[in-house]
């Protein structure tokens, strides 16, 4: 029983270590794709377009092992949590930044609220991974719009992400079905994201109240919402 | 902040990692920036940070295997003052890891930044971080100078002002209180923002409070709810350990440490205290463990400490192996070279270990040169420090010698009575106790009487030569906080007479800082504190 104890603690270390060093790699990655990019801007639209392609691949591989690594530690109790006061707009700035130039250049409208007066009590390296996984997503899915919104609302801070792509299926927006979203090879949902939405926001607790995710179609522009709600 | 105001500020790039460095140097100039230095180890950053003075400082936290990370180098940085306090220091780290977030907590980055980032990302980061350090601005330099009532008055208002980040000036105002001894005020405070949310740190803050109030019940319910909802919030384990310990449960503080030093192994203050109550429990193999960690973990860190090598060889004498002792205090003799502290607890020790070897010879020369040492560097010496070397001159029958040291530990502390139990205790192991009594008394009544006859010259108006008395009494009892408050009060009543002296306002501070460092909570240095500041505040006369 011990040594197989020991197995596992060994090779998540090994894991642990060679996601590091896959993250620097892919750091270095990005950024020389980012000064490639800029250096083609103005030029031929069409290599631009693949460039920034890869780049998304790169970020969301980026993202996925970011997701893995801080499931990893929250479920063994090894996430330092730290939920402070922040500025929400800071957090919108941060992913807005991230996010806007990959999607000029697929042609798709990402806009923000302005939140200038709202602070709430969160983790702000869980919650930014949140709304970066589903822009990522939305990425994807949407047709030409994303919108980022967040306000207060029934002592729940609400950050939401509309797009106006064709929604989210309906398996998905059954509520139960929620925990164990189907994984799929083939369409290459791994449920990933939305498991770790719904893991960021259970972490999120105001004395008896914890956090929750919603997904919903209709929303802003008809397409699909995503929220997650802090208390 | 503009992108001008950004091109002006010097820049220090600290990675292991080449390709890296370059990367970021090249976001940085693209950005404007001209001045950035790079170096690729812990100790090359050290070393240009106190030649040169930074604006930024961006330092990736994993910098190798057994080299200083990113943590100790913000430690040593801030702990030694080779960076101003207006620096600004960035973490960069792969991931959130805990064996980072739980070195010194006092020693926090002003930000963290998860690789890999873009250079829109990096920008957007210093400016906020720019310009939040602007709004702290005064108040760091206060507690820089350690002019903690104007920091509070500058906190004060601007939570008055209610701005979005209330409650980081909520927190520094409530630790403020704690530092000043004002533990009512700081418990409202904490309080107050628990009914609101129970954020972690106000709940530790309770529970300190509890804990300095001498609440120890109390401090502990809190301290374990506090751990229990956050696992990972390792200050927590800390201060319930204290509390632990002082409710006389040292062996669950022990537990308490395991727990979280098996979560933080790389926290070095925190193996010293688990080594410390391993030995207090004679668990001779965990205090053995914890001390060889600190000493490891103390060979990139500022916070090495000869008590590391001395508590290891403690450890080692009870195990009856003094041999292995000795070859530690040998490597902590190499370790620290010519400090004379670090010399005097090796020397101390090795007179004990030179005793369990039968070398009774070295033995008593050993314990002499610590008594040399000793008398040279008399003020600068701790109370456990000297308690040590008491001891070993008791135990090698130097008794003349050890009253003499327990004298001076009495005279510096006539009024506290924890540490007079303490050195009765030494007294009674030594076999001394009919004497220490003795002694104590006598110490004590002779601190009675120098103090009473300074009292004498002030309140017969005699101020100058109040202060001239009281400075030389000061001297020779720096620790004294009787002696140190009135030698700040009769210069301060001097100056209400005559008006400001800088030399006098110089030293008023200077005793000032030596009572809030013996305690904090002492009435009088609050009075005199406020005291202090309305002088300083005030016209000169001219």
């Amino acid at each position: 029983m011990k040594d197989i104890d020991k197995q596992t603690l060994d090779f998540s270390t090994m894991l642990a270590s060679a996601v590091h060093d896959m993250k620097n790699s892919l750091g270095l990655l990005v950024n020389h794709l980012e000064d490639v990019i800029e250096h083609f801007d103005g030029s031929d639209k069409e290599d631009i377009k693949l460039l920034s392609q890869l780049q998304y691949e790169a970020k969301r591989v980026n993202n996925n092992l970011l997701q893995i690594l801080s499931l990893y530690r929250l479920e063994n109790s090894l996430y330092a949590l730290n939920i402070a006061y922040n500025p929400v707009n800071d957090l919108l700035d941060d992913v807005y930044i991230q996010n806007k130039t990959l999607f000029d250049y697929k042609g798709i409208s990402l806009e923000r609220d302005d939140c200038s007066d709202l602070c709430w009590f969160f983790d702000n390296d869980l919650v930014c991974g949140v709304v970066n996984s589903i822009l990522n997503n939305t990425f994807r899915y949407t047709l030409d719009k994303v919108f980022i919104s967040a306000c207060e609302k029934d002592g729940y801070l609400s950050i939401c992400v509309d797009d106006n792509g064709e929604g989210y299926p309906d398996y998905m927006l059954e509520e139960s079905s929620i925990d164990k979203t189907e994984i799929s090879f083939k369409t290459g949902s791994t449920g990933l994201g939305i498991y770790f939405s719904e893991m960021v926001a259970k972490v999120h607790k105001n004395k008896a109240r914890q956090g929750f995710i919603s997904i919903t179609n209709g929303g802003r522009y008809g397409g699909g919402r995503f929220c997650i709600n802090l208390p | 902040m503009n992108r001008q105001e950004l091109s002006r500020r010097k820049f220090l790039l600290v990675d292991d990692f080449s390709e890296f460095r370059h990367s970021v140097k090249k976001m940085l100039q693209s950005l404007g920036v001209t001045d950035v230095d790079d170096v690729g180890s812990g100790n090359d950053a050290v070393e240009k940070m106190s030649q040169k003075t930074y604006d930024v400082v961006l330092c990736d936290y994993n910098l190798g295997e057994n080299k200083k990370d990113g943590q100790q180098i913000l430690e040593e940085a801030r702990f030694r003052e080779i960076i101003k306090y207006s620096t600004i220091f960035i973490m960069i780290t792969a991931e959130n890891t805990m064996t980072m977030v739980m070195g010194a907590i006092e020693y926090k980055p002003d930000d963290y930044l998860t690789k890999p980032f873009t250079k829109e990302t990096l920008y957007n980061r210093l400016e906020k971080i720019i310009d939040k350090k602007k709004d702290f601005d005064a108040i760091e330099k206060a507690l820089a100078n350690k002019d903690f009532l104007l920091a509070l008055k500058i906190c004060n208002d601007r939570i008055t002002n209610k701005p979005q980040n209330l409650y980081e000036f909520v927190k520094i105002k409530a630790d403020l209180c704690i530092t000043l001894g004002d533990y009512d005020e700081a418990e409202k405070v904490f309080r107050s923002v628990i009914t609101i949310r129970n954020v972690p740190w106000a709940v530790l803050g309770l529970g300190k409070v509890m804990f300095l109030k001498g609440n120890y019940l109390e401090a502990k319910d809190i301290l374990h709810d506090l751990i229990d909802e956050n696992r990972s919030f390792m200050e927590g384990y800390d201060w319930l350990a204290k509390t632990l310990e002082e409710l006389g449960d040292v062996k669950e503080a022990q537990n308490i440490l395991v727990r979280a030093s098996e979560m933080s192994p790389k926290a070095i203050l925190r193996q010293k205290a688990l080594a410390n109550v391993a030995l207090k429990n004679s668990d001779l193999n965990l205090a053995e463990r914890s001390f060889k960690a600190a000493v490891g973990l103390g060979k990139t860190s500022c916070f090495k400490s000869p008590s590391d090598y001395t508590g290891l060889a403690k450890v080692l004498v009870e195990k009856k192996t003094p041999e292995k002792a000795l070859t530690i205090l040998n490597e902590a003799k190499d370790s620290f070279g010519s400090d004379p502290s670090a010399n005097l607890q090796t020397a101390v020790m090795s007179g004990i270990v030179y005793k369990e070897l039968g070398r009774l010879d070295d033995a008593k020369k050993s314990v002499e040169e610590a008594g040399s040492l000793f008398e040279s560097m008399k003020g600068a010496v701790s109370n456990d420090v000297a308690m040590d070397m008491a001891k070993a001159f008791f135990d090698l029958g130097l008794n003349d010698k050890g009253n003499k040291v327990m004298q001076d530990i009495v005279r510096n502390n006539h009024d506290n009575d924890k540490i007079l139990k303490q050195a009765q205790e030494i007294f009674n192991d030594a076999n001394l106790h009919d004497e220490g009594l003795a002694i104590i008394a006598t110490t004590k009544q002779e601190i009675v009487k120098i103090n009473n006859e300074g009292v004498k010259l002030v309140n017969q108006g005699k101020l100058k030569e109040a202060i001239e008395y009281f400075e030389k009494a000061a001297g020779g009892l720096p620790e004294n906080k009787i002696i140190n408050a009135n030698a700040a009060q009769s210069m301060l009543m001097y100056m209400q007479k005559f008006g400001k002296v800088d030399r006098l306002l110089y030293q008023v501070r200077n005793y000032l800082e030596k009572i809030r460092k013996v305690d904090p909570t002492y009435k009088k240095y609050i009075s005199l504190l406020a005291l202090y500041q309305k002088m300083v505040a005030t016209e000169s006369k001219q």
